[in-house]
């Protein structure tokens, strides 16, 4: 990047006149910009790696053990993954919609399309804990512990490769939620900040990163919740 | 970007996208119910794959961004498949090729130390018979020879 021939200077250049957010070792607030989000992406790469390996566990045990996935899957409610997935799109379409109203000063707009964000990210974590404790009561526990009873469970007492799928399932979906937690700290820290009038159409710079993180959110559970729920 | 200020994505682009996103939802749920056999997971997977391109492209700017940045997700993504797809090309197929022994090399010099240790303790040199070492062969065949009389 720093090889690379720069624009010429904008009307905010100079040494000793530029912008509060521009840093001295950048030539420009674009190339700063530019910096941040393409370091972004590579921590959004090493965060899919992560999940590739939760991925590539889920592959290979269920290519073991097709008829025991597809049992152990049946017994997850649908319902409440099919709303959760509505869910967390929709709070990817306000994040987004808050880096469109930030970038044309409309701070208000952005403060309340980033908390709307926060309550569907709320209520997305509401549900896991509802489906969470639903499978808890039943012995439904990742490891040693699983011990399932109760009507819909019984038959999986006898699979051999079930408490895999359920270790799975539970270690998945608890990083992604553990990442979606981080994600409503974060944004209601941004959200304060853009309250307080921190950002505007010169620089936005944490809210579109935080926007960056919180799509590759919805992104692993657009992946998670056909293999766990559906198929 | 000849003009000023930061690329804004139409608010009217970003609602066909959520648009898309609701309706390829709604397809993934009913396509479960369709009995594809053993194209249900590339089916679900195939649709997955269109939403997240979808997000990436339009949701993370990735379409009006800085090619750089389509580069570092791009490979990124390569790893993920190599990952997975070398991984299963493993654990697949084991066991597949019939000349192939099922059991891993650490096994097999496992079993060989376990037998030489056992020849160790008891050398198979020690078990062996030959007729010199029958202690009363004189008398076991005259003893033979005077029940036939």
């Amino acid at each position: 990047m720093a090889t690379e021939t720069a624009p010429a200077p904008t009307e905010t250049d100079g040494a000793h006149d530029h912008p509060a957010h521009l840093e001295h070792h950048f030539v420009s607030s674009k190339q700063q910009f530019d910096s941040a989000k393409l370091g972004m992406w590579v921590f959004l790469i090493t965060e899919v790696l992560l999940f590739s390996g939760m991925f590539v566990a889920y592959a290979v045990f269920r290519q073991w053990n097709p008829e025991v996935f597809v049992a152990a899957s049946n017994t997850l409610d649908q319902m409440w993954g099919t709303i959760n997935t509505v869910v967390l799109l929709t709070s990817s379409l306000t994040v987004a919609l808050s880096i469109h109203y930030i970038k044309q000063d409309k701070v208000k707009q952005c403060v309340y399309y980033l908390l709307s964000t926060l309550g569907l990210a709320g209520v997305f974590m509401v549900i896991k804990y509802i489906e969470y404790t639903a499978k808890f009561e039943h012995g439904i526990y990742p490891g040693a512990a699983f011990d399932p009873h109760g009507a819909h469970y019984e038959h999986l007492a006898g699979m051999a490769a079930a408490p895999q799928f359920f270790s799975i399932y539970f270690v998945m979906t608890g990083i992604h939620g553990l990442h979606v937690v981080i994600g409503m700290l974060v944004i209601g820290a941004i959200a304060f900040m853009a309250w307080r009038g921190s950002f505007s159409s010169e620089w936005y710079t944490p809210v579109e990163l935080t926007g960056l993180y919180w799509h590759l959110v919805d992104i692993v559970w657009i992946f998670l919740f056909p293999l766990l729920y559906l198929i | 970007m000849a003009h000023d200020g930061p690329h804004i994505v139409p608010k009217s682009v970003l609602l066909r996208v959520f648009g898309g996103l609701i309706v390829l939802t709604i397809l993934t749920v009913a396509v479960a119910y369709v009995p594809l056999g053993p194209l249900g997971v590339p089916v679900a997977i195939g649709i997955a794959a269109v939403k997240a391109s979808l997000v990436v492209l339009f949701f993370m700017h990735l379409k009006y961004d800085n090619p750089v940045n389509a580069l570092t997700f791009t490979i990124g993504t390569i790893f993920v498949i190599v990952f997975v797809a070398i991984t299963l090309l493993d654990t697949a197929f084991r066991g597949d090729l019939g000349n192939v022994n099922q059991r891993t090399v650490q096994e097999i010099q496992a079993e060989q130390e376990r037998a030489e240790q056992r020849n160790e303790a008891l050398p198979a040199d020690s078990l062996r018979i030959a007729p010199a070492d029958y202690p009363d062969q004189e008398r076991g065949a005259s003893m033979s020879t005077e029940g036939g009389s």
